[in-house]
């Protein structure tokens, strides 16, 4: 049991994690390792990051995220987000230099 | 107890007095001078003509009667500068014309400069007087009608931009998943939220997964246009569709060069139905003709 995330295989190698009240997205160090944990005990090969209650996506929060990527690319785990709100997107647009490392997708059904 | 004559009397005295002695005149000419006005074009009835006249002679008195000296901040003041605002407004909305409502105002201020003229007890100096305080009532009048009427006129130019804003960026679903974004004139900042806006609901709502922009009706681009251009990609693309730039043309591409922007990240078409095509590869959509 990881605080603030909600981690459920969902077949296909798929694992979808679902952030809750309790995610603390200013210390990742405490987090990224328990999901790896998780990815690679249930052999998942894609973390689906399901950012659908997320209404904003802050540096801090962005900063969050490409740390769980990268850490997941180490693993060969591939990380997608999905169902990012387009008010979040649209304020992640503005400060974004560069593409992100990570898939986007529209919603779990899309997944390529 | 000797006579009070027209040098003892105050201006505004004299001006009350000629009003009372002759409103029956003044009014009738007022209401005939606002007929040919503003009755030609029906922008008033004769009966809202005559109650204007006969409010405005009433404010006027009332104001006259509230001291010797103007007060500019005075109730009595602020009472006949609101009735010309609500007089001006009712014109403009039934479509008159600001020269109309001017020359009606000028014509009441020359109606009592005639009148004043029959008056040969006036003296030379307190006729000036008469025509500075008219002048500056009449004035004051002109200068608040003409704010309100620029005030309406800018109100219409925001809520026509506003508009414009709003239709000019039809998003149109044109295939299941596919939409297209044609921009046409300029991609400012607050254009770019809106459209933004609507682009990235849009794709929420529709599902979309790739949204073709062309750019065919951009006449010119510099580095603010072409910098919100790759956020509104970069948006779509956070939202899990991708974008397909298309309709650059030469010069276009020429000032993107100039302006050093990296455009190798997104899929550019020369035309948007080669975008269309590229959104059908990206899909997997195969579009042939019956019998082949």
């Amino acid at each position: 049991m990881i605080e603030g995330i909600h981690l459920t295989p969902i077949g296909d190698g798929n694992v979808l994690l679902e952030p809750g009240e309790g995610l603390d997205p200013s210390n990742p160090e405490a987090m990224v390792a328990p999901v790896l944990d998780f990815l690679q005990h249930n052999e998942a090969n894609r973390l689906v990051y399901d950012l659908k209650s997320v209404r904003l996506i802050d540096e801090v929060y962005y900063a969050w995220l490409t740390k769980l990527n990268a850490t997941c690319r180490i693993a060969n785990v591939e990380m997608v987000t999905v169902n990012m709100q387009p008010a979040a997107a649209y304020a992640l647009s503005l400060t974004l230099n560069q593409t992100p490392p990570f898939t986007c997708a529209l919603n779990i059904h899309h997944l390529r | 107890m000797a006579k009070e004559t027209p040098q003892d009397k105050s201006t505004n005295q004299i001006l009350i007095e000629q009003l009372m002695l002759n409103v029956g005149k003044i009014s009738a000419i007022i209401e005939k001078q606002g007929q040919s006005i503003f009755g030609h074009k029906n922008l008033l009835s004769n009966n809202e003509i005559n109650d204007y006249s006969l409010e405005f002679l009433e404010l006027l008195t009332m104001l006259l009667h509230a001291g010797e000296k103007v007060d500019r901040r005075g109730a009595e003041y602020k009472a006949l500068r609101q009735f010309f605002a609500n007089f001006s407004q009712q014109i403009q909305v039934r479509g008159g014309d600001m020269d109309e409502f001017v020359r009606y105002v000028h014509f009441l201020q020359s109606t009592f400069l005639e009148n004043l003229e029959t008056d040969k007890s006036v003296s030379f100096e307190k006729s000036r007087e008469i025509l500075l305080l008219l002048g500056m009532i009449f004035n004051d009048i002109i200068l608040e009608v003409f704010h309100i009427y620029l005030e309406s006129k800018e109100k219409t130019i925001q809520a026509q931009q506003e508009e414009l804003k709003q239709t000019s960026t039809p998003i149109t679903e044109i295939w299941d998943g596919v939409l297209t974004l044609p921009i046409i004139g300029s991609l400012d900042s607050s254009r770019t939220m809106i459209v933004m806006e609507k682009l990235l609901s849009r794709i929420e709502s529709d599902r979309a997964r790739v949204v073709v922009i062309d750019v065919t009706g951009v006449m010119a681009i510099d580095s603010q246009v072409s910098h919100h251009l790759i956020q509104m990609i970069r948006a779509t693309g956070l939202m899990g569709a991708t974008a397909i730039l298309t309709g650059i043309r030469p010069e276009i591409a020429r000032a993107l060069t100039s302006l050093n922007i990296d455009l190798s990240s997104v899929t550019t078409r020369s035309k948007l139905s080669e975008g269309l095509k590229e959104a059908f590869r990206q899909l997997s959509i195969e579009v042939s003709r019956p019998g082949k």
